[in-house]
């Protein structure tokens, strides 16, 4: 797909065309103006000139013999006149190199001129333009000038050159004005966007100031009741969450300490409420989990609080507090042992990886910590069944269970692998699922690198 | 038998603690609000409290600040709330530790334990230390700069004897945590504000630390 020229670059173009139209119009008139200006006052001075030559030839003529070389020679034409004589159907001439001047008078004008009427036209004469006038004089005779009009030609094309010049200078000067209005009108489109981008990093307190541009008043106000409105909801999306965790926490704590004292007179219950006490313990337990665990998927929108951990200790002691060998960690070479990242999101990160491997992958095989272009990379490898390509997108969905399916497998609650790739979004990175060589799945997670 | 002065408004949650802890063998004083609680503790003083902070009347905040002004009992925050504003506002107003609710008996408990064994450790301990115009004295529990004796909560005497005894050596983190909060892995802003704290007592300006310097990224430092 062709993408369609920015804004600025479609204002730009058309101040330059507009501009070029204009130049081009007025240059076209000025010239066709001043060129029928010049050729009229051409054509009279040509035509006072013939007649003035007319009353010359027609005395030389009057001579007995009449002799019409004689009659033109006695005419001063200068450089860039010259004068024929026709007479009985033949031509006389002053100058030697009339061959060529006479082919080029045009048989119209002769005709015209035989009618007994003066006439006046312009032609090229041996490739110069000149103005040829034709005066009938007495009888069969016919006083022809053929007037050169080199300079005239010379400051018209000047004219034309010039005229061009400046029609291209003004469509560039337009094509600057374009490009600078465009700049001056998308000003405060750039504040906008400025504080839009300030807004969606988490300041809701950024309004624009409606009064800074009075045209763009409706839109400066919609985009400030936006956020208002915006902020107000989030606000009460936070208050809510934290209302809803309060609320499911204190019932909750009652629950966990009943069950633990339960759970100690165990030996002294009856065996079927002893089944069913240890039932509501492990219940709470996971409750307890899944709460805490949905109160954290709704804080979707918190930012990653990056800070020095060292997370190759933090592996291996997630580790052992699951009972694995810490050597099960593995660090590249030329990795970093502290990492810039959240604390307590890379924490659930691993012991998430870590208890989905135990609960469905058939128990941790490898960790690994490694750098990877610019990217801390953590790979958590088990000896399960893997996970089908098809699964693998759906896999860190909430509530999706895994490869086994079967629901109460457990203590999962099935929002494990939904906060690892909600942490790593928050790194700015991601989380995902590969086959490992050998079989079983291996996780892996991506958090972009940030300078300490 | 050690005593634990539980302050909780809802009535099932401290009832269901006073069961739980009476299991593990405490001794539990309740009270539904820091008024009842505070008069509690004057007459007949617990080894360690248990608040939480939404309260009617006198809020935890207030009521751990009030406790704090007595003595250096261990204080642990029992909360719904789990905003870092929350939290630090609470430890900054003298609490030793904080845990969120819903909190397993087994985990409390484990709170509890250590928090006791800091208060027994500051009684025991290497001789009488002198760094600068500090004077630790451990077997004593006292702590005198420029002659004068300093008023340290036991976690603030324990995290000054432990930068004490590496004076000069940079402790991370992580590294006080688990030798002052006895923690695997714990929360750093518990560090943070406990070095906050005990800069105010001993340094000459809190804003410019010359005794406990921060060293970036990698923790915190007592200087010789």
């Amino acid at each position: 797909m062709i993408r369609r020229p920015g804004l600025r670059a479609r204002v730009t173009a058309g101040f330059a065309v507009g501009a070029l139209g204009a130049s081009t119009v007025v240059g076209v008139l000025s010239y066709q103006l001043t060129e029928r200006f010049l050729l009229a006052e051409r054509e009279a001075s040509a035509v006072r000139a013939v007649a003035q030559d007319a009353r010359i030839v027609a005395a030389g003529l009057d001579a007995e013999p009449p002799d019409a070389l004689a009659a033109l020679s006695s005419l001063d034409t200068g450089p860039n006149r010259r004068a024929l004589i026709r007479r009985d159907g033949r031509w006389y001439s002053s100058k030697a190199d009339t061959a060529n001047t006479i082919e080029d008078i045009p048989v119209e004008l002769v005709g015209l001129a035989e009618q007994g009427r003066p006439a006046i036209q312009r032609v090229r004469v041996a490739g110069t333009p000149a103005m040829v006038v034709a005066m009938p004089l007495s009888g069969d005779t016919y006083l022809y000038e053929v007037d050169f009009m080199r300079e005239l030609d010379r400051s018209l094309k000047v004219l034309a050159l010039v005229l061009t010049m400046v029609a291209a200078v003004t469509t560039g000067a337009g094509a600057l004005l374009g490009s600078w209005a465009a700049r001056r009108v998308l000003r405060p489109l750039t504040s906008i966007a400025d504080a839009a981008r300030e807004i969606a990093a988490g300041d809701h307190s950024t309004r624009l100031d409606p009064a800074a541009e009075p045209e763009l008043e409706r839109l400066t106000t919609s985009f400030n009741l936006m956020v208002d409105q915006l902020s107000r909801r989030m606000e009460r999306d936070r208050r809510f969450a934290a209302d809803v965790s309060h609320e499911l926490r204190s019932p909750l704590q009652t629950l966990a300490n009943a069950a633990s004292v339960l759970a100690r007179r165990r030996a002294h219950l009856d065996q079927r409420t002893a089944t069913a006490a240890a039932l509501l313990a492990e219940e709470v337990a996971r409750f307890q989990v899944l709460v805490t665990d949905l109160i954290e998927l709704s804080r979707s929108d918190r930012h990653a609080d990056r800070a020095a951990v060292d997370v190759p200790a933090l592996a291996r002691r997630l580790c052992q507090a699951r009972g694995l060998p810490p050597d099960l960690v593995g660090t590249a070479p030329a990795t970093d042992a502290i990492w810039q990242v959240d604390r307590r999101r890379i924490e659930q990160i691993l012991a998430n990886l870590l208890d989905n491997a135990q609960r469905h992958g058939g128990g941790v095989v490898a960790v690994r910590l490694a750098r990877r272009d610019g990217a801390y990379l953590i790979q958590v490898d088990d000896d399960g069944p893997g996970v089908s390509p098809d699964d693998r997108e759906a896999i860190f969905d909430r509530f999706v269970r895994g490869r086994s399916g079967a629901r109460g497998d457990g203590d999962g609650t099935g929002l494990g692998l939904a906060l690892v790739a909600q942490h790593a979004e928050a790194h700015g990175g991601r989380a995902g699922v590969a086959d490992r060589p050998g079989g079983g799945a291996r996780f892996e997670v991506v958090l972009p690198r940030v300078p300490s | 038998m050690v005593a634990v002065l539980v302050i909780e408004d809802d009535d099932r949650i401290r009832l269901s603690l006073t069961l739980a802890l009476e299991d593990e063998g405490y001794t539990v004083h309740a009270a539904a609000t820091a008024e009842e609680g505070l008069l509690r503790q004057r007459r007949e003083p617990a080894d360690t409290v248990l608040v939480d902070l939404m309260l009617p009347g006198i809020d935890g905040f207030e009521c751990i600040r009030e406790l704090r002004r007595a003595d250096d009992v261990p204080i642990v925050v029992v909360s719904a709330r789990d905003d870092t504003h929350d939290i630090v506002a609470a430890l900054e107003a003298g609490a030793d530790d904080y845990v969120v609710k819903p909190v397993a008996t087994k985990e409390l408990t484990a709170r509890l334990r250590a928090l006791r064994r800091r208060a027994r450790a500051a009684g025991a301990g290497p001789r009488a230390t002198l760094i600068g115009e500090l004077e630790i004295r451990p077997q004593a529990g006292e702590v005198l700069l420029r002659g004068q004796p300093l008023a340290l909560t036991r976690t603030e005497f324990r995290l000054l004897c432990e930068l004490a005894e590496h004076a000069g050596q940079v402790l991370s983190r992580q590294q006080l945590l688990e030798r002052v909060w006895e923690y695997d892995f714990g929360d750093e802003r518990l560090v943070d504000v406990h070095v906050g704290r005990l800069r105010h007592k001993l340094e000459d300006d809190p804003g410019a630390p010359a005794r406990l310097v921060t060293v970036r990224g990698l923790g915190y430092k007592l200087q010789r």
